[in-house]
């Protein structure tokens, strides 16, 4: 599978149609592994899908999480957010990452 | 190693540890007495710092950081070692020594390793400090051996007499519930887990009195709820702590557990009393923002709320911003309670002579969200006072500002492009009063690979947090 990473600290200074980085999955391969491979820098912290460090939203494209994603809430998960270091795409898809995505998630429950 | 001969390696050591103690003998790591630590220690001149660069822009790994807070060193208020984790994402938290006062009966023991978790990777790292102003990583243990325990999250690290490690762990292998014990053997190589799974279920701090043959334990919350960051619809399912476990220590099993109920709301850093005869003992309620006193009356354990900081309008917030005091340390004569209002940014001493009833002694008033102070020497301060550590003197109070990376970004965002600043009191233990020394500032957003935060303070000669004696 293709699958194009864009950096979510690009948003300021890209338009929305510029491109981020392409990069190759196999099959079966989760997201962060791929993007380690390739070069391109995820955060990420656990790796067993419980911290959700490595937030990404998935612009296009479908994923499937190959563990549970305990780090996501029902909301996350409705609303696209996926755990690169346990989803593996199923189609080609178009993935925003970085810390931005993550601190997305939960704001300050009380401001 | 088997329970049995635990118990009785224990019962071995406390024989010899009162025959030594009647020869004033003494052979290995630390001080003989809290008091002998206050006396025959020399100021500190290094502090280790753990710097994060976890969950940022920064592609780096984390990191050990020594700080130079020698007045007499040319490099006073810089860092000038930085030792790299293997790894990223670690998100370095709290850290501990292989040896402290509790084995000060056992010769040929060292206070030399440091024990460093990753509390996101569960990886655990061992540093030797040897050379002290270059700490030198020295084994690794990777996450996925701590798994095969059903444990993940490492946080807090101690160090019972003889020289093996203890730490509490947050989570099973899929961090969730329930959390446990991990204990690294002497060679700081092999490990097992200490506790049999499901005595507890939430875990985060522990302390333990060996005279009493006591552990205690708090309660943060699974690691797949706190890691994420804060979520109030957590707090409303019950899914953050609000009790202590007291723990038969020799046994391995949680004797009696005490819930503080909805004024206890996380219940952080549990500090026993350095006094080994005492049985009291503070553990801070960040999310409630109280201080309990607990207490062994009767033979049964009690806590009692005793300080209660009130929340404080702000024009920004919907509700009252709460204190969220998030650490706690006790001097090391156990004279004063200090600890660090992360959110209205005080850093504030209670006199806790009489345990029962505290009494306020002095107050900084410094970054957060209400902090009179909101710079020094002109670097803005983007957060409020957390992790606090005091030296063995009682006489100089050192903090940094970072809580954990995912909820400073929803409570301080700033501090992850500004970085963390490490600042210091000056504090007089006799007058019970402390000053800002505006002239120590220590910017930890100022490092070549990028602004980094920083969390757990450590002198290598023992701290008020590290040192238990048997």
């Amino acid at each position: 599978m293709r699958v194009e990473i864009v950096q979510a600290a690009d948003r300021a200074s890209k338009s929305q149609s510029q491109g981020g980085t392409a990069i190759a999955v196999e099959p079966g391969e989760v997201l962060l592994d791929a993007a380690e491979r390739a070069g391109v820098p995820i955060p990420f912290g656990c790796r067993t899908g419980a911290c959700s460090t490595c937030t990404g939203k998935l612009r296009s494209g479908e994923i499937e999480h190959v563990r549970a994603p305990r780090a996501l809430k029902e909301r996350h998960l409705r609303t696209g957010y996926v755990l690169t270091c346990i989803a593996t795409p199923t189609t080609d898809c178009r993935l925003e990452v970085g810390p931005d995505v993550q601190a997305e998630l939960l704001e300050n429950p009380w401001k | 190693m088997s329970d049995t001969d635990s118990s009785r390696e224990h019962s071995e050591h406390r024989h010899e540890h009162e025959h030594d103690h009647a020869h004033h003998d003494h052979e290995g790591p630390g001080y003989v007495t809290p008091q002998a630590a206050i006396e025959k220690s020399e100021r500190e001149r290094i502090a280790y710092v753990l710097g994060l660069y976890v969950g940022t822009d920064v592609d780096a790994p984390d990191f050990l950081a020594t700080v130079d807070v020698d007045p007499e060193s040319d490099a006073y208020g810089e860092i000038v070692d930085r030792q790299k984790m293997p790894t990223k994402g670690d998100e370095l938290h709290h850290f501990g020594w292989n040896a402290c006062s509790s084995s000060c009966h056992i010769g040929g023991l060292e206070r030399r390793y440091l024990i460093v978790p990753g509390n996101r990777s569960s990886r655990i790292h061992v540093v030797d400090t040897e050379d002290r102003r270059n700490p030198e990583l020295v084994n690794v243990i990777e996450p996925d051996a701590i798994h095969d325990l059903d444990l993940s999250a490492p946080h807090t690290v101690h160090c019972p007499a003889g020289g093996s490690v203890m730490l509490s762990m947050l989570g099973d292998a899929d961090g969730e519930l329930p959390g446990g014990f991990l204990e690294l053997h002497e060679d700081l190589e092999g490990y097992e887990r200490w506790d049999e799974s499901g005595e507890i279920d939430m875990n985060y701090d522990f302390w333990y009195q060996p005279r009493h043959d006591v552990m205690v334990s708090s309660e943060w919350a699974a690691p797949s709820t706190y890691q994420p960051g804060f979520d109030m619809d957590d707090v409303e399912a019950g899914k953050y702590g609000h009790q202590l476990h007291f723990w038969n220590w020799t046994d391995r099993t949680v004797e009696q557990t005490v819930d503080l109920g909805a004024e206890g709301l996380i219940p952080l850093e549990v500090r026993f009393l350095h006094s080994p005869v005492s049985t009291h003992g503070f553990v801070n309620a960040a999310l409630s923002s109280n201080i309990f006193h607990f207490w062994k009356e009767d033979g049964e354990w009690r806590a009692e709320k005793v300080i209660d900081f009130e929340g404080r309008e702000h024009d920004d917030w919907d509700m009252p911003v709460p204190a969220l005091p998030t650490d706690i340390l006790l001097s090391m004569d156990d004279r004063y309670l200090i600890g660090a209002n992360w959110l209205h940014g005080e850093v504030w001493m209670y006199d806790v002579s009489d345990p029962a009833n505290p009494r306020r002694a002095d107050s900084i008033s410094i970054g957060g969200y209400f902090g009179e102070t909101r710079a020094v020497q002109d670097r803005e301060l983007v957060a409020g006072p957390q992790m606090v550590q005091m030296s063995l003197d009682g006489e100089r109070l050192y903090w940094t500002t970072s809580l954990y990376s995912t909820w400073d970004n929803q409570f301080f965002p700033e501090e992850a492009d500004r970085g963390t600043v490490m600042l210091k009191a000056d504090v007089d233990p006799r007058r019970g009063t402390m000053t800002l020394d505006e002239d120590f500032l220590v910017d930890f957003g100022d490092l070549p690979a990028g602004p980094a935060r920083a969390h757990e303070i450590r002198w290598p000669d023992g701290d008020c947090t590290s040192d238990v004696w048997e």
